[in-house]
């Protein structure tokens, strides 16, 4: 994990409108996350977890305040400007899987390489090869109909890492999983992640998770609570609180 | 529990104000289009009827004469002699205000004083300017007129100003002494086309000196049966009398008839508007046939919109089974909401339909007024039967429509909520088993078509069945177009080029219907262009065919005997004295009694019209290859034409009295019925009613001299025809006029293209609904995969991209509901030229081929298609992606 920071977020509001009444999710939020950490982020229903990584994504855009990653303040850019950036720096694991339907499976991961106009006959290989990996090899003509929940989601994962974003943002990507799946996924998440030195964010309630996490935050008070600083005994990280 | 229900469904319904408001035009424009179809149609024909009335009133018969009208002395004699006292004269023709572009006027000449018991509408106004020294003057002072109070604040005229009128035999001027006033909305529509006069002034002005145009016979129905009922005189009666009709008409009757000369009939009053309804019956069923297509691609639109508002609650259907909600409660729910949006959009569509249909009046009496009878349709007249049809076709329509989607929602489990792709496989079922009933349908339209004999309302339904039939195989055929579009292209492109085309095929319940709505109506107008295209090609040809002369001199108005013969007889010995005229034909368009005894004996068939156009011809060896008969002929059927007791048919007149060559057609003459062997069927598209035409000598042994319609005049080599034109010019007075063969075939095609103005605006408006169609299908469509969308965008599509995605896949909708539409408008022109038309007109027409109407039709579908794509397109590419993927 390098001290270099990947992502810094600084004095982040935002907040809905529901009805006559607004509703205020952050206000003045602030984190700065190095590149290559792994952090896992906390909260109750309707906290503002899945907002977050929106707005670090770029999906979404704050009321106020600024998010930089890799140097590029993401407040700053336009809608167009923040999907580009997203096309080349983000993966995404959505918590529904949510692959594209009507594209098979080698499809959903060739898609955002041909977004970066990776599209020769290498990429192909590229994919299989990380279809292989993933124990899905003889599924790359399927749809994803066709698929169990576990390996629906070891695809978003890999559609989220097949373009080698800088950082990955993952909504709860064991929630909908058994036991031994979600581990599998995590292990997965272990090997492509955080060995390849990627900064992770993962939104997840899932103990085996905590545990790898290098630092937990738990969504209070309209802001981010530092939950645990460091990694589990025995990993040789240190631990501040 | 069912307020509640109600309730759940009302904020539904209203959370989707889009897919309301297009089910609801897409209603509205069906209703809109059949409603002013229907009023504009009865409108025009009510207002012949009307017309008629004004001077008949509520006469029970009328005596009526071919061309030359009737001697006023027949009146004299069945008055005096007769004692015949309920009799009303009346001289009447189309007149035009001179200078002016407004509409015709029919002037009417009648006796000012003539039994009060005609009540007709001149007579039923109110009094106060009418008085009987009015009355008077309008006998004593000659050229005096009454017209409507409307009619001279409209023409800004006043009593006692001059009104200059246009006749056939120049122009007239005539003293206003009275205005009338109308009673009622019928009346003031009546008199706005109408100008008043005595006998004697209606006489000179249009030049009918002692003649008449019809009397009105009013016999009162209590009548004493003074007399047995004489011997059966079939030449004469013109249809049994109605049910309920007293006997005692009988003798009154008889002793009119006696008196009448042979060119008169006496008829009944309602015979003559039932014959103008039947004249027009073809014309009528195809018109509504249009806006039945129109209602038909409604329906799309209509299942279309309850499908989606059915699939969208499946989760909320769900819940409300596994709390106890009956399948019943269900289906009423989804029923309750399919009425309520029927009778919004109906009553939207009524109104929309008055509207419509006041354009439709002038388009429609515009076509009557060519190819049939004049008439002056002014204003619509609307009735409760009229609205009531429309609520009713509207309502059923809607019905039809979502009884589908309403069975499906009750099929809705409690316990297991679908996915989309779950339901989409279950969807591709149900296409397979489509496909299969789609053969029967276009099967069955097929037999149909060949079983339905001469019926014009089967051989439409075969039509509609047909491309129902089709309609339902478009789904399939569209998955089929898919996967060969992606066999072909897709290992050449990228994902995002392939991703449009998976869309289409992935929710192709949605898709297939829109695509199938756009291919009724493309098809539909590729159909039609192809038939008019042919149509205009075999009347081009036919036109062109036909004018040998080089210059024709057209005689027109009321052709009488003696004097005005005569100045015709004048006028053609002239033309042959001109040093450049070689020679000269002739043609008088007139009408002839048909003899009720044993008329078409030999083809069984009863002949349906008192009257019968003929055409008589002086013909010479220039003009006579002008005819184009449907059959070989040989060298004698000239000499037999010109020598012996024949006639030749039109292909219309043969089709519709079955008359075959060899048969013998009887007319009444003032020898008695005599009869005229068929010796031919040629080409005619001047009408559809048809004619007979027979030789000048044959006719002149029989009828009076009428003077000719027409003559045409042959010039000899080398002459400078525009001078000859200006000679002939000079010649000519009133009305009469000589025009070149290419300016009388300009005219000809013009008015051709303006007999199908009706048919394009009907053809446009069921495209216009197509296209709400489809882009209601789109907006669906674009709702249901919010979320999907939102995906994308999240992994890094522009919005940008996404809009070509949409974009792309609507004109993919669109190329296949064109491709499919090509072969489908072939065989629905097919159709229309060998079984709607000739059935309905007795037209016979080759095919045209023309490839220019595929790629209009494809680039219809293409751009009807791209363009309803473009909205729903930029409406989600303008969805932030943090709200497409909160969405369900």
């Amino acid at each position: 994990m390098s001290t270099k920071a990947a992502i810094t977020i600084q004095q982040l509001s935002k907040s809905y409108q529901e009805s006559v009444l607004r509703h205020e999710i952050f206000k003045d939020l602030n984190l700065q996350v190095s590149i290559g950490e792994f952090i896992v982020l906390l909260g109750r229903s309707g906290s503002g977890k899945s907002t977050f990584l929106n707005l670090v994504s770029g999906i979404d855009q704050p009321d106020s305040g600024e998010i930089i990653i890799n140097g590029i303040q993401l407040t700053g850019l336009s809608e167009h400007d923040r999907t580009l950036f997203r096309r080349h720096h983000i993966g995404f694991v959505f918590q529904a899987y949510n692959l594209i339907s009507t594209l098979t499976v080698g499809e959903n991961l060739l898609l955002p390489l041909e977004l970066i106009k990776r599209t020769s006959r290498q990429e192909r290989d590229t994919v299989a090869k990380l279809l292989d990996q993933l124990n899905l090899a003889d599924r790359f003509d399927t749809y994803p109909d066709r698929l169990s929940g576990g390996e629906q989601q070891r695809v978003a994962i890999a559609r989220a890492l097949i373009h080698d974003p800088d950082v990955i943002l993952a909504d709860e990507p064991t929630g909908n999983l058994d036991l031994d799946t979600g581990q599998q996924v995590l292990a997965l998440f272990d090997s492509l992640v955080k060995k390849a030195g990627k900064t992770l964010i993962m939104v997840t309630h899932s103990p085996e998770v905590l545990g790898k996490a290098d630092r937990i935050f738990s969504i209070r008070n309209k802001s981010l609570a530092i939950a645990r600083n460091g990694v589990l005994p025995g990993t040789g990280a240190a631990v501040e609180g | 529990m069912n307020s509640v229900l109600n309730r759940a469904s009302r904020n539904f319904l209203w959370r989707h104000p889009w897919q309301l408001a297009l089910a609801i035009v897409g209603i509205a424009l069906g209703v809109a289009v059949v409603i002013s179809i229907d009023l504009a149609m009865e409108s025009s024909l009510n207002a012949f009827n009307q017309a008629g009335k004004a001077f008949s009133g509520v006469a029970t018969h009328r005596i009526i004469a071919g061309d030359g009208g009737l001697d006023e002395k027949l009146y004299r004699r069945l008055r005096v002699d007769e004692g015949i006292q309920k009799l009303s004269p009346v001289v009447n023709a189309y007149v035009f205000m001179s200078k002016q572009t407004d509409a015709g006027f029919n002037l009417i000449g009648i006796d000012p004083f003539v039994e009060k018991s005609f009540q007709s509408i001149w007579q039923i106004r109110k009094n106060k300017n009418t008085s009987v020294e009015l009355l008077t003057r309008l006998i004593t002072e000659p050229n005096t007129a009454l017209i409507s109070e409307q009619t001279a604040s409209r023409l800004g005229l006043n009593i006692e100003d001059d009104l200059t009128i246009d006749t056939d035999h120049g122009e007239r001027r005539l003293k206003i002494i009275g205005l009338l006033s109308p009673n009622n909305a019928v009346s003031e529509q009546v008199l706005s086309r109408l100008i008043i006069t005595d006998i004697a002034t209606a006489q000179e002005v249009l030049e009918m000196f002692g003649r008449l145009s019809s009397i009105e016979v009013l016999i009162d129905k209590n009548q004493p049966d003074a007399a047995p009922a004489p011997a059966y005189t079939p030449s004469l009666e013109i249809s049994a009398p109605a049910p309920g009709r007293s006997a005692a008409y009988t003798p009154s009757l008889e002793i009119i008839r006696k008196a009448l000369p042979g060119n008169a009939l006496l008829v009944e009053a309602e015979s003559q508007s039932q014959a103008m309804r039947e004249m027009t019956r073809a014309f009528s069923i195809n018109l509504k046939a249009l806006g039945l297509l129109s209602l038909l691609v409604g329906m799309f639109l209509i299942y279309n919109t309850m499908t989606f508002l059915v699939m969208q609650r499946r989760r909320l259907i769900g819940s409300l089974r596994s709390i106890g909600v009956t399948r019943r409660q269900i289906f009423k729910l989804i029923i309750g909401e399919a009425l309520l949006l029927a009778a919004i959009g109906t009553l939207i569509g009524i109104v929309l339909g008055i509207a419509l249909g006041q354009g439709l009046l002038y388009l429609i009496s515009g076509t009557i007024n060519a190819i049939y009878f004049r008439i002056d349709a002014a204003s619509l007249m609307i009735t409760p039967l009229q609205i009531g049809k429309g609520a009713l076709l509207g309502i059923t329509a809607t019905l039809l429509a979502v009884l589908p989607p309403a069975f499906e929602a009750t099929r809705i489990s409690p316990v297991t909520v679908l996915v989309r792709s779950q339901l989409e496989s279950g969807i591709r079922r149900l296409i397979k088993a489509a496909n299969l009933i789609s053969v029967v349908f276009i099967l069955g339209g097929m037999a149909l078509a060949l079983l339905s004999g001469k019926s014009i309302v089967l051989g439409l339904a075969s039509i509609f069945v047909l491309l129902f039939g089709f309609a339902m195989m478009t789904p399939a055929l569209t998955l089929m177009f898919m996967k060969l579009i992606e066999r072909v292209f897709g290992r050449l492109s990228g994902i995002l080029v392939r991703l449009p085309v998976r869309m289409v095929s992935a929710e192709i319940s949605r898709t297939g219907v829109a695509i199938a709505a756009l291919m009724i109506a493309v098809s539909a107008t590729i159909g039609m262009d192809l038939m008019i295209g042919s149509f205009r090609q075999t009347v081009a040809d036919w036109v062109q065919t036909s004018l040998r002369a080089d210059l024709y001199v057209s005689l027109p108005g009321e052709k009488m005997p003696d004097a005005r013969a005569e100045q015709d007889q004048r006028l053609k010995a002239k033309l042959a004295e001109l040093q450049d005229v070689k020679m000269l034909s002739s043609v008088l368009h007139t009408n002839t009694a048909i003899a009720r005894d044993g008329v078409y004996a030999e083809a069984g068939a009863a002949a349906e019209n008192n009257f019968t156009k003929v055409s008589v011809f002086e013909l010479n060896e220039k003009s006579r290859p002008g005819f184009i008969f449907k059959h070989k002929t040989d060298n004698e059927l000239w000499d037999r034409f010109e020598q012996q007791q024949t006639v030749i048919v039109t292909e219309p007149y043969a089709y519709h009295q079955g008359v075959k060559i060899g048969d013998k057609i009887r007319l009444q003459t003032d020898q008695g019925s005599e009869p005229f062997e068929v010796l031919g069927i040629y080409a005619d598209y001047s009408g559809d009613q048809g004619h007979l035409a027979m030789s000048r000598r044959n006719y002149q042994h029989y009828w009076p001299d009428l003077g000719y319609s027409g003559i045409g005049v042959y010039a000899k080599d080398g002459v400078d025809l525009q001078q000859l034109e200006n000679r002939i010019n000079k010649l000519l007075t009133g009305q009469q006029s000589v025009k070149s063969d290419q300016a009388i075939y300009k005219a000809s095609m013009e008015m051709f293209e303006q007999t199908f103005t009706i048919t394009e605006t009907l053809r446009w408006l069921s495209a216009a609904i197509a296209f709400v169609g489809v882009f209601s299908a789109l907006m669906a469509l674009q709702f249901e995969r919010t979320r999907q969308l939102g995906i994308l965008r999240a992994i890094g599509i522009t919005s940008g991209q996404l809009t070509v995605l949409i974009t792309g896949e609507t004109a993919l909708m669109g190329l296949v509901a064109g491709l499919i539409a090509v072969p489908v408008g072939y065989i629905v022109a097919y159709m229309l030229i060998f079984v709607i038309y000739q059935r309905s007109f007795g037209w016979t027409m080759a095919f045209h081929f023309n490839s220019g109407v595929i790629y209009q039709g494809l680039a219809l579908a293409l751009i009807a298609a791209t363009l309803a794509g473009i909205l729903p397109a930029l409406k989600m590419a303008q969805t932030k992606p943090a709200e497409a993927l909160r969405s369900e």
